[in-house]
């Protein structure tokens, strides 16, 4: 019995497949959307976004240094891969998207497409 | 013979047995306080992971207190003023302390921070490492 709870407590919590769904925020100007996740011990060189058929996705692997449980003594969190997707319609111009990261913050730019952005509307006045 | 052997200790220790299946059932619904972090500990070394991503340098500060190392700071919002689609990150002001196993070296305590991650680094006090009593 405790061996059979020991096994299930192991592979519910060690697994390979387990990712976290980062949090995020999404702002909104006049020419772009902004989308912030919070991706820790995650390197740029770990990070990939991809954008496929309407679909943006957000994959992050955090560095091994922080996933290792050798000389753990207190635990409070446990940290697995980063992903996230996001769909994405006409509005956004798939060619211009830009993402940063710095200090565990990704900062992801998509900029509006011309239709999506704000026109001003010019009234003829009949004379 | 020498001991202080109780039986309602016994007994008291099946209740916190019991207590404990269902304080340590969900350990990621226990409130912890912001920011999460790890203790790691290496031949007289504590090292802290402390997670807290978007955190300025000059926004976080670091004392020592006793056996305590208090983590002190404020996260900013990066994108107060504009209008927001979807809003699932949280900032403000927040403050932790974490008792220490043991005393440290004052002036040995470095801190980094790299993707996110604060890593503090404490070495074990000359005075708590053990030392051999002669007897005379």
């Amino acid at each position: 019995m405790t061996t059979e709870v020991k096994k299930l407590k192991t592979d519910a919590y060690h697994c390979n497949e387990c990712v976290i769904v980062p949090a995020i925020d999404i702002y909104e100007d006049a020419n772009e959307f902004v989308l912030t996740a919070d991706m820790p011990g995650v390197a740029r060189e770990d990070l990939e976004i991809t954008m496929k058929d309407n679909t943006l996705t957000v994959d992050g692997k955090v560095s091994p240094a922080y996933l290792s449980a050798e000389d753990l003594k207190y635990r409070e969190y446990t940290l697995y891969n980063f992903h996230r997707v996001f769909q994405v319609d006409d509005a956004v111009n798939a060619g211009g998207i830009t993402a940063k990261l710095d200090n565990g913050v990704l900062v992801i730019t998509l900029p509006k497409s011309e239709k999506a952005k704000p026109r001003k509307i010019e009234i003829t006045v009949e004379k | 013979m020498y001991t202080n052997y109780d039986i309602f200790d016994d007994m008291l220790g099946l209740r916190n047995t019991i207590d404990g299946y269902f304080s340590n059932l969900a350990p990621r619904e226990r409130a912890i306080d912001y920011p999460h972090i790890n203790l790691y500990e290496k031949d007289n070394a504590i090292t802290i992971h402390a997670l807290m991503p978007g955190v300025a340098n000059d926004a976080i500060s670091i004392q020592l207190v006793d056996n305590s190392l208090i983590i002190e700071g404020e996260r900013k919002p990066d994108y107060a003023d504009k209008p927001y689609i979807r809003r699932e990150r949280s900032f403000g002001k927040f403050k932790k302390s974490i008792r220490l196993p043991y005393a440290v070296n004052r002036e040995t305590v470095t801190a980094a921070r790299r993707d996110g991650v604060l890593i503090i680094t404490l070495q074990k006090s000359p005075e708590a490492l053990p030392r051999k009593i002669e007897i005379k």
